[in-house]
């Protein structure tokens, strides 16, 4: 047995650390993962004015601020008792703000963050054995995802194309954002009672128009084909063998063509989204198309056992059709991304928020009891230093990280989950396929995939709120009084990118905070085992991965496993996130309950 | 944009030979963006400098700095980093590189593994720090609060600046703590603290912790401006700042560039919503188009150049979207802004920020929110057919007595002053809302 540890895991936010126990056939026996630093974001807004929190907590993250804003101030509106009032064109422009941030987000993860995995020397090596076909596509992994600073046998490696046009294109959305949210990172719009700013008819036009460029980006560099091409034939496509039916005939036109003729540049057709979809996966690259090779991403980051892990949505944008106010509880079909659980099986249930608790029994906090209702939480970091250790194994504690669970299920959250959830035909399509063929049902391919299928399921949603629901002459706030805060509670549940994120709030007679609380998407992801040792989901689906590229096709190499940086970097973690979360103890006095 | 309109003023200048006072201006007037087109063929020259290195860390921290530098306009960043031959040498971020330990022991070479470039890179000496993130001291006084490549990030950060040429903090974690060191009853447990100051304090900034004297220079904000970070790193690198030389003089006491971050203009100055702070016209509720002093705005005394140079694109800043600015730059931050959304005077003089540390900035900010309370009162007077002009009395007085100490004078000022009826001043907003 050797022991492999990522320390630390780069291209994610934070600072975080896996360790391994990996066999003589190169295959993950035991995962841990670990949080490795402590922030103190809810304990300095006890005792301060509620309405700060929308700002200020959105400091907790710099790639995801928008969703703590939106999710604090939706907390505020509870809290303030107008949550039934806010204006239908709040609720809207808080779905662009979030949009155009997700959007954002997404890209910077799939080609700053994920995607310089794919120009890893390991693939070079296993496509030299590929002839001229591997090559030409080894050419066009290096010449788009390359990374800043890259080198390769001592020559200096120029950024990747897709690399660097993501960057432009991230840049340009957070200009977007600035036209009604003053900056990004850190924007303002987001206020109890609705937004700081209603736009203008000239803001809707600038709008649109870094609408249509960053589309043109989706056309000419990642799909390879037109947005509303896709959309139509996938989104709504009219059943989920159809959908996958599209893409498949659409990748096998591309590959017949280029196994002749060697040629998987953008101008043959080969945008990055075809390109992955085709060389990630074995079962849709190699048994359905045909290819001699593939990265064999199907083949990792799925879950063994279906009674231990669960996939979960809050729910994310509001519906413009409901009109002013909403339900804080998130009843179903009331968002646009439906909220709900699916457990191992993928079979649904209606979410019941009642049902989160957070066990702390791996983690670095002293309480009496280690599972709680996050808003009951009284835990502590540990004071001692010797206490703080982090290579005593899988009994000790172990991370920063909570571990929160669902009905007492860990729940892997995010955007793959978010389309399951929603019935996205292609992705719940290709999940089928998986599952008949004896693939894992979820794995790392289409984690990654359901994360650029939600690019455009939002961005087809976000032109109708633009175009079509936002009336610039409308209400974008209700006024709001701090002694309206008095003795009250809140909850607000949204989606950051990266999954299900919850903020609650509590305040006491002077309408001061009492109790802040934010249960957000990596501490679900990047979760350590639970009081009752179940790991959590990165444990989990790093177990029986083979750890070098490609299934271990060149052997196993243990100072690169590449799977399990495949895999964790696959969720997009988030730690400055993920650890944020801390409560005094004895802090609250009596129970919090939200209804 | 404010740098086309300037561009015309620099574009005979010979940016080669201008003198530093105009080589700042030129940068600080243009933007980073502009700057660099401007001047690209002075800059290619520069390419004959020797390649510099950055090494970049991060400590507690939310990566919003470094998501901020990626937004530096045309040419972005890989393109200016390129022209100015900066290396990003170690960047955990945007690096291809990550740790990897087999059995306990680093493996692999320095292209793949992160812990080995970080050592190659620290051993080379001579790199500027880019240190992005609070430092973590506790639990007492052992940093295991932030832990990477096992080691405490207070180790690595230590390591990393005795090798450095010097330091350029950026973001208010790193710079003074920020919202790590904000006030709360775990703050003194957690320690976190900046690289020079925290809070206020430089004795309780980790390099004095350290016993260790290098030259700092600090962007603020939560985060900075890509320019910010881009122009004092391209000023450097071209040699027009010369560190530590010109350090004292284009840095002011909290080691800001006074560039960015002026002593004598504050963001108020050119908010697009000052012709209504002038009219005494003020939104009560958000999502209005007034002056946002009675929400708690704190651009009249927050020294930076958002008003300007304007964020993202050069589009917009925190006022005009509506929200009040909440100082972010300031070394007391958040502390000495909160509550956010309370008017100033409103929190008063023994509001609830002057028991934190953040009581220095307060007391300075007092003098420049009393003189626009009189400004106001003033403003008020004429309308009742009144000639006087307060501000320049305390001007006046200010200059006569300057062993005075300002905050007194300012508070009997404020006494002196007339009562003022704000509810009839937002009447008149509403009156004139209702005729548009």
């Amino acid at each position: 047995m050797v022991e492999v540890t990522v320390d630390q895991l780069t291209r994610i936010e934070g600072h975080y650390r896996i360790t391994t126990q990996v066999n003589e056939e190169g295959i993950v026996t035991e995962a841990q993962s670990m949080g490795l630093m402590l922030r103190g974001f809810e304990r300095f807004l006890q005792n301060q004015d509620p309405r700060d929190a929308a700002l200020l907590t959105q400091r907790i993250c710099g790639v995801c601020p928008t969703s703590h804003s939106i999710a604090a101030a939706n907390a505020l509106d509870q809290l303030f008792g107008v949550e039934d009032a806010v204006p239908k064109d709040a609720l809207v422009m808080r779905n662009i703000h979030q949009s155009l941030n997700l959007i954002a987000s997404h890209a910077t993860h799939i080609y700053v963050l994920w995607g310089p995995d794919l120009a890893n020397p390991a693939y070079r090596t296993l496509l030299e054995n590929y002839g001229d076909t591997g090559k030409a596509v080894w050419k066009e992994l290096l010449g788009r995802f390359a990374p800043i600073s890259y080198r390769l046998d001592g020559v200096n490696i120029p950024a990747g194309r897709g690399y660097i046009a993501a960057l432009g294109e991230k840049r340009r959305l957070h200009e977007a954002i600035s036209l009604f949210g003053a900056k990004m990172p850190h924007s303002v719009a987001a206020h109890v009672g609705g937004v700081t700013y209603g736009p203008t008819v000239a803001d809707i036009g600038q709008l649109a128009a870094y609408y249509w460029k960053f589309m043109d980006f989706v056309e000419n560099l990642a799909l390879g084909v037109s947005p509303e091409t896709w959309i139509e034939n996938t989104r709504f496509a009219s059943s989920p063998q159809k959908a996958v039916g599209f893409v498949v005939d659409r990748l096998q036109e591309l590959v017949d063509a280029s196994l002749v003729s060697n040629d998987f540049s953008y101008a043959a057709g080969w945008g990055d989204v075809p390109l992955y979809a085709a060389f990630g996966s074995e079962l849709v690259g190699e048994e359905v198309l045909g290819l001699p090779v593939s990265m064999k991403l199907d083949r990792i980051g799925g879950y063994n056992d279906p009674s231990k892990i669960g996939y979960l949505v809050y729910g994310l944008f509001f519906k413009p059709e409901l009109g002013d106010g909403y339900d804080p509880t998130c009843p179903p079909d009331s968002r646009v991304i439906p909220p709900g659980f699916l457990n191992g099986n993928l079979e649904f249930q209606k979410f019941d928020h009642s049902k989160i608790t957070e066990s702390i029994a791996h983690s670095f906090y002293v309480d009496s009891e280690s599972d709680r209702y996050p808003f009951e939480g009284t835990t502590q970091p540990e004071p001692e230093p010797d206490e703080i250790e982090y290579s005593r194994g899988v009994e000790s504690r172990y991370s920063w990280i909570k571990a929160p669970h669902y009905d007492g299920i860990p729940c892997e959250v995010g955007p793959l989950s978010r389309m399951l959830v929603m019935k996205d035909p292609l992705i719940t399509g290709l999940a089928d396929l998986f599952r008949e063929k004896g693939y894992p049902v979820t794995n790392t391919y289409l984690r990654m995939l359901a994360r650029m299928q939600e690019i455009l399921v939002v961005s087809s949603e976000l032109i109708k709120w633009l175009a079509e629901d936002l009336n610039p002459n409308g209400t974008f706030a209700v006024p709001t009084d701090l002694s309206m805060a008095k003795d009250s509670e809140g909850m607000g549940l949204w989606e950051a990118p990266r999954g299900a994120l919850g903020h609650w709030i509590k305040t006491g007679p002077n309408s001061k905070v009492t109790l802040y609380q934010a249960v957000v998407p990596s501490t679900w992801n990047l979760a350590p085992r639970n009081s009752a040792g179940v790991p959590g989901p990165v444990e989990q689906a790093l177990l029986g991965s083979k750890i070098s590229a490609a299934g271990n096709a060149l052997g196993v190499d243990y100072t690169n496993p590449l799977s399990i940086l495949h895999t964790s970097r696959s969720y997009d973690p988030c730690l400055a996130c993920a650890i944020h979360a801390i409560d005094l103890k004895g802090q609250q006095k009596g129970q919090f309950r939200v209804v | 944009m404010i740098g086309e309109r300037n561009l015309d003023r620099f574009k005979n200048l010979d940016f080669m030979k201008m003198d530093r006072r105009t080589f700042l201006k030129a940068v600080g007037a243009l933007g980073a963006s502009l700057f660099l087109q401007t001047y690209r063929g002075d800059i290619v020259q520069a390419l004959e400098f020797a390649e510099t290195r950055i090494v970049w860390v991060h400590g507690g921290e939310c990566t919003g700095c470094s998501i901020s530098l990626l937004n530096g306009g045309e040419p972005d960043v890989l393109q200016a980093f390129s022209r100015l031959n900066l290396r990003l040498a170690y960047h955990e971020v945007l690096l291809g590189q990550q740790g990897i330990y087999v059995d306990g022991k680093m493996e692999g070479t320095s292209e793949l593994n992160s812990e080995i470039l970080f050592e190659e890179v620290i051993a080379e000496k001579g790199y500027i720090l880019v240190a992005e993130g609070a430092i973590a001291n506790g639990p007492k006084g052992t940093g295991k609060y932030c832990f990477l490549g096992g080691k405490t990030y207070k180790e690595i950060f230590r390591r990393a600046a005795e090798n450095a040429a010097f330091i350029v903090a950026v973001g208010q974690c790193a710079t003074n703590g920020g919202v790590n060191a904000a006030d709360s009853e775990i703050r003194d447990l957690m320690d976190f603290r900046g690289v020079a100051f925290t809070m206020e304090d430089r004795d309780r900034g980790i390099l004095t912790g350290y016993g260790l004297e290098k030259p700092v220079i600090n962007i603020n904000g939560c985060p900075p401006h890509p320019d910010w970070m881009l122009l004092t790193l391209a000023a450097v690198v071209l040699g027009k700042i010369k560190v530590p030389d010109d350090l004292p003089y284009v840095l002011d006491k909290w080691l800001r560039p006074k560039v960015f971050f002026p002593p004598d203009h504050v963001i108020h100055d050119n908010c697009p919503r000052r012709g209504y702070y002038d009219k005494g016209e003020f939104d009560t509720m958000v999502s209005g188009p007034k002056c946002l002093w009675k929400l708690g705005c704190k651009a009249p005394y927050t020294h930076a150049d958002c008003a300007i140079r304007r964020w993202n694109g050069y589009h917009s800043l925190c006022p005009q979207s509506g929200s009040p600015c909440i100082s972010c730059v300031s070394p007391g931050f958040p502390d000495s802004s909160r509550p956010f959304f309370q008017e100033i005077e409103d929190v008063g003089i023994v509001g609830t920020n002057i028991d934190t540390v953040a009581k220095v900035a307060i007391g300075a900010s007092l003098l420049a929110a009393g003189a626009h309370a009189i400004r106001r009162t003033a403003i008020k007077d004429k309308h009742e057919g009144k000639d006087e002009k307060p501000e320049e009395k305390l001007e006046e007085k200010l200059e006569e007595k300057p062993e005075e100490k300002p905050e007194e004078k300012l508070e009997e000022k404020l006494e002196e002053k007339p009562e003022e009826k704000p509810e009839e001043k937002s009447e008149d907003a509403k009156k004139d809302q209702g005729e548009e």
